[in-house]
């Protein structure tokens, strides 16, 4: 079990801030990371595990949205800012829509939905915020929402 | 093709998400504590725009020590490092007056002409005393000399075209000709791994630029021919000119190019293929004439062949070689040529007699004793390490040699534990490599002795236990099978 290898096919993407996301383990280590972040809350609140699921489906409602849909540009300069007025979303793939990654990352918070909404019985006030969370991350991952500014919120000065 | 462990792969994963989570933390507090404290920059712009230095803040400065280190003597197989030490957690480092010995593992010191030669540095001291030690103007002005001159030739003749051009920065070369050679209405296709100074070049030239997967000549064909199908973006007429580059060995995998299918794709699609040998140009080859030599090209089937002298010569700066209608036209166009100082003259009489002394024209056997020793020296040092069970990129025959570390967390532990045992590696990290593939790069140079080489080796595999990097098993040793027909002393023989 140790000595399971993968191989590492280096992607023809020159952006170095996404192509990381091209590269085995990324999705076994969102799904564990999710699974964890589940224990951990379960053990420091003690609370049931319904509450528990919502509040990581909020936490990654409120860090996916941060970091994928609101910050910009990249963490470093060498690219000379060529990404600057792109979100992560609009980065990864190339800007190409509707790629295996893109997928992925669109189920992750419905399927999380799903747990939580079941796990607490479809119970208001939890539902709502729920309800909120997967529908602004599924419509902000839309094809048709790339590179689209809302009322201008986010946009480049 | 990298072969990762998945658990490793997920623990690097994790890593720098937890590097990153703490990076994040801290900036928001830095942000509620600069908002209580008053500012008077009021109506500055910002230096960095959003998070363009998050790397470098958060990521880079945390190890800082790794990196950059003061040398304070010649780059040989032995050199002297400056200790440094910091107060705040290595957000300064300051330098103390301690040297340590150590064994120079980073350099790119391929034939060892590194330190003092004994039959360069007497000319080059006397070439500086002839024409000092800069010819303070372009080439077109007052800066050619009969030393320029005479380079150019002899770099033409080492390399196999009928002419070349020669700048004074290895850099520059490249990022000043892709330029002038293409422009808007141009295609540009690079590898996916080229070096920053191509990317750089490229995009100053307005062509359009596609990237096709590293070494890969099928890729390139695919890409070759949709693009060719396609034409230029949005008026779809046919390109001017495409233009292949690759480079002769990568530096950060230490592989060599697929050179021959690369050159029979494009010569199929009618494209021109410009060969970057800055690091194997002196250092691969029967006579050290490079990729070419060494797969077998015809250096006629290469269209431009570029290098740089930093490597393998022990000087500085670059040459671009090629047909004598091109070079004559570089030579009116190149900024670099026209507007730049010229190379100067002691460093170009370090290369005139490291290129002599490679080819034997000093008289002596000493060029091909260093070209047998460095590739002697790169497979042994290649295959032990292979046989000790690290991963090591890179083909046969390669001086550059990359032990993969993946783990953010093992960069500096290798680095600085090596460092305590008086070897200097150099360690590469995200953004130089991608953000998996973190490695420690090796360069094997003609001037290290076995010695040096076995004391790396042993000294390379304490630190590999202790930092846990051996991903592969070790290959049993040989010495085990021996004793084992023997019989040992203190075995009782039970009859």
């Amino acid at each position: 079990m140790a000595n399971l290898y993968v191989k590492a096919v280096p992607p023809a993407d020159l952006n170095r801030n996404t192509d990381w996301f091209m590269y085995p383990g990324v999705w076994t280590t969102y799904i564990l990371f999710l699974f964890f972040s589940w224990l951990l809350v379960l053990s420091i609140f003690g609370c049931s595990p319904g509450m528990a699921w919502t509040i990581v489906n909020l936490a990654h409602f409120l860090v996916t949205y941060h970091f994928f849909h609101w910050k910009k540009g990249t963490p470093f300069s060498d690219d000379q800012g060529i990404y600057n007025s792109l979100t992560w979303w609009e980065q990864i793939d190339n800007g190409k829509q509707l790629t295996r990654n893109r997928k992925f990352l669109t189920v992750v918070p419905v399927v999380l939905y799903l747990i939580a909404s079941h796990t607490t019985d479809y119970q208001h006030p939890m539902l709502f915020l729920n309800t909120l969370a997967v529908i602004v991350l599924v419509v902000a991952k839309f094809p048709n929402m790339h590179k689209v500014r809302i009322f201008g919120i986010n946009a480049d000065k | 093709m990298i072969t990762i462990p998945y658990l490793t792969a997920l623990s690097t994963y994790f890593s720098y998400g937890l590097l990153f989570a703490f990076g994040q933390f801290r900036d928001f507090f830095r942000k509620i504590f600069d908002w209580w404290q008053a500012s008077n920059l009021q109506g500055y712009a910002p230096i960095c725009l959003g998070l363009e230095d998050f790397y470098i803040r958060r990521l880079y400065l945390r190890i800082q020590d790794c990196f950059g280190r003061p040398i304070a003597s010649a780059p040989d197989a032995w050199f002297d490092v400056v200790e440094r030490y910091s107060n705040d957690n290595n957000k300064t480092l300051k330098r103390t007056e301690k040297i340590s010995r150590c064994l120079n593992l980073g350099s790119y010191n391929y034939l060892g002409f590194a330190a003092a030669d004994e039959y360069c540095t007497p000319r080059v001291i006397d070439s500086l005393n002839r024409f000092s030690a800069s010819t303070c103007s372009t080439r077109v002005d007052g800066g050619t000399t009969t030393l320029h001159k005479e380079l150019e030739d002899c770099v033409a003749n080492f390399v196999g075209k009928p002419a070349a051009v020669v700048f004074g920065m290895g850099y520059v070369t490249n990022s000043a000709i892709l330029p002038v050679i293409i422009g808007k209405g141009g295609l540009i296709i690079s590898d996916s791994l080229n070096h920053n100074s191509i990317v750089n070049g490229a995009r100053g030239s307005g062509a359009t630029i596609r990237v096709f997967q590293h070494n890969t000549p099928s890729h390139l064909e695919k890409v070759l021919r949709e693009q060719i199908a396609e034409g230029q973006p949005r008026t779809h007429r046919p390109w001017k000119k495409i233009i292949v580059v690759v480079e002769g060995i990568y530096s950060m995998e230490g592989e060599l190019c697929k050179l021959p299918e690369i050159v029979t794709v494009c010569k199929k699609y009618k494209a021109y293929v410009y060969l970057d040998e800055a690091h194997s140009i002196g250092a691969v080859g029967k006579t050290g004439r490079g990729v070419c030599e060494l797969l077998g090209v015809d250096t006629a089937d290469v269209d431009i062949m570029m290098g740089t002298f930093t490597k393998s010569f022990g000087s500085c700066g670059g040459y671009i070689a090629g047909s004598k209608e091109l070079i004559q036209y570089l030579k009116y166009t190149c900024p670099a040529h026209l507007y730049a100082t010229s190379i100067s003259p002691p460093a170009a009489q370090q290369i005139i007699s490291s290129i002599k002394v490679i080819l034997g024209e000093d008289g002596s056997s000493r060029g091909a004793q260093k070209l047998a020793r460095i590739r002697e020296n790169s497979n042994f040092f290649r295959s032990e390490l292979q046989k000790m069970g690290f991963e090591v990129l890179g083909d046969n025959d390669s001086p550059v040699m990359p032990i993969m570390l993946y783990n953010p967390a093992k960069i500096p532990a290798f680095s600085r534990e090596c460092l305590k045992q008086n070897i200097a590696v150099v360690t590469v990290a995200f953004p130089a490599t991608p953000l998996l593939l973190a490695r420690a790069r090796i360069c094997i140079s003609a001037s290290h002795t076995k010695e040096d080489l076995l004391k790396a080796l042993e000294v390379i595999s304490q630190v590999g236990d202790l930092v846990g990097i051996k991903y592969f098993p070790a290959e049993p040793k040989k010495q085990l099978q021996h004793q084992e027909q023997q019989p040992g002393k203190d075995t009782i023989k039970l009859e």
